[in-house]
């Protein structure tokens, strides 16, 4: 079948995209796009690497169909920092050692911001659900958790200060 | 990983999908929420040389209940189904396995229909329905037919969908008063688990409250289908609720399983059989008590 055209929002930037349709979302991130931050690990939904927000919803990019997101917004690792600025939630990672190879950071961190959006202060056990579709072999996850709750009280503070 | 090459469709309307469906029938593939179909294709246990999406199909993702029943769109997801409130009256229990299914990225994509469709035996969201009574709506371009879910499970990953067909929604009559639910899934992980036993009951107390009117119990991953438990719900039917009861129910659901050893070994599935319909059913009655 010949390419065919996608239309799609990627970190806040309309793009217009020529793929092959049996490309994932997470390919054409990659290799089209040069945004390496999203990254492949197992390429079966199991390990949560290729995490990226689809509509704001944390999914499993290597498990969408490029031509799938025609029409939607996505949200990579590299849509989270403001020029300079680090999101609070990757400054938290960076501040708590939450990073050690890193590999698994992009996808824990966009699963945490979706959880973060919809929660302000999450209980430890609702932190480590959110992330339970990414795996970490480095860490032991105790810093990753010390991370989200740290950047949710950041956030709040942030949010208090402001009003 | 790399997926096979394919004809990609993205029909606008139910009947275009329909349309498609039944032009190339088993050589297409319907595809929604993909945690299925992509992984099967990756895996190269499925090549269909044409792929029907069903993302810009309207109407196959709401929800809606009325005094009579709860009908939900084939599309809707596992993540949706977990924080549903039209769900939380006496349809807990569906709720319950949808939030345990995979993991919340999983979750964001997987599609009730999907599940059903796939039908594998441990398919998290079959049991629930099973126990609730649910029937499931087949479209094709001549009409509609229902079937009820009972009935819709030939053997692991067959169903009786037609090439032809897509199933658009998913129906359940409401529980009268007096009903409660529960579901469990046992396995080794608390996410991204295939179960290794899970259970789904659902028990109606009479209106002293002290017996079972009516009940029905399921069974996920101890068949080469999900199943119900006749076996159980006959020793439930008419009996006081309680321990001796649900004890015996219990003893009869892992008579009716016969787990295949795959993952486990069978002596160990019917024992956890036992332990899981006892649990769900003592759960069950606490939730129809509320």
């Amino acid at each position: 079948m010949p390419k065919i055209q996608i239309s799609l929002k990627i970190n806040g930037r309309s793009q217009d995209l020529l793929t092959s349709p049996h490309r994932t979302l997470l390919q054409v991130l990659r290799e089209d796009l040069g945004l390496t931050g999203t990254k492949h690990g197992c390429g079966e939904g199991d390990c949560g690497a290729c995490t990226v927000l689809l509509d704001g919803r944390p999914v499993n990019s290597c498990l969408v169909l490029a031509a799938q997101a025609q029409g939607r917004e996505v949200t990579t690792i590299e849509g989270l920092a403001h020029g300079d600025r680090l999101d609070p939630l990757q400054q938290a990672f960076v501040e708590k050692g939450a990073i050690q190879c890193g590999f698994c950071t992009p996808g824990m961190i966009l699963s945490a911001k979706a959880l973060l959006d919809g929660k302000k202060s999450p209980s430890e056990g609702e932190i480590r659900e959110a992330v339970s579709g990414n795996l970490c072999r480095c860490t032991g996850y105790q810093k990753i958790v010390e991370a989200v709750q740290d950047a949710a009280r950041g956030m709040n503070k942030a949010g208090r200060r402001k009003s | 990983m790399l997926l096979p090459r394919f004809d990609y469709h993205a029909p606008t309307s139910l009947a275009e999908a329909l349309g498609i469906l039944a032009e190339y029938r088993d050589r297409a593939s319907v595809l929604a929420g993909g945690t299925d179909l992509l992984v099967d294709m990756k895996k190269r246990l499925a090549a269909p040389s044409q792929v029907v999406a069903l993302d810009q199909v309207p109407g196959l993702e709401d929800m809606a209940r009325t005094k009579t029943e709860v009908r939900i769109g084939a599309r809707t997801t596992a993540a949706a189904l977990a924080h549903s409130r039209v769900l939380k009256k006496r349809l807990g229990l569906l709720s319950e396995a949808a939030g345990l299914l995979g993991s919340p990225l999983i979750r964001n994509r997987a599609t009730i229909g999907g599940n059903l469709a796939h039908a594998r035996p441990a398919a998290d969201l079959v049991p629930p329905l099973l126990a609730l009574g649910a029937r499931v709506v087949l479209a094709q371009n001549n009409g509609r037919r229902e079937t009820p879910l009972k009935d819709f499970f030939i053997g692991p990953g067959q169903t009786l969908i037609r090439p032809e067909e897509v199933l658009t929604e998913v129906i359940i009559p409401a529980p009268e008063p007096g009903t409660g639910g529960a579901f469990l899934k046992l396995g080794v992980r608390r996410a991204l688990e295939r179960s290794t036993v899970s259970a789904a009951a659902l028990i109606t107390l009479d209106s002293g409250g002290k017996n079972i009117k009516a009940a029905r119990m399921a069974l996920g991953a101890v068949a080469p289908t999900p199943i119900r438990s006749r076996g159980a719900e006959q020793a439930l039917i008419g009996a006081a609720a309680g321990e001796e009861a649900f004890m015996r129910a219990a003893q009869a659901a892992a008579r009716d399983a016969r787990p295949r050893g795959r993952r486990t070994s069978p002596e160990y599935s019917l024992m956890m059989v036992e332990v899981l319909t006892r649990r769900a059913l003592g759960l069950a009655l606490l939730n129809a008590r509320q």
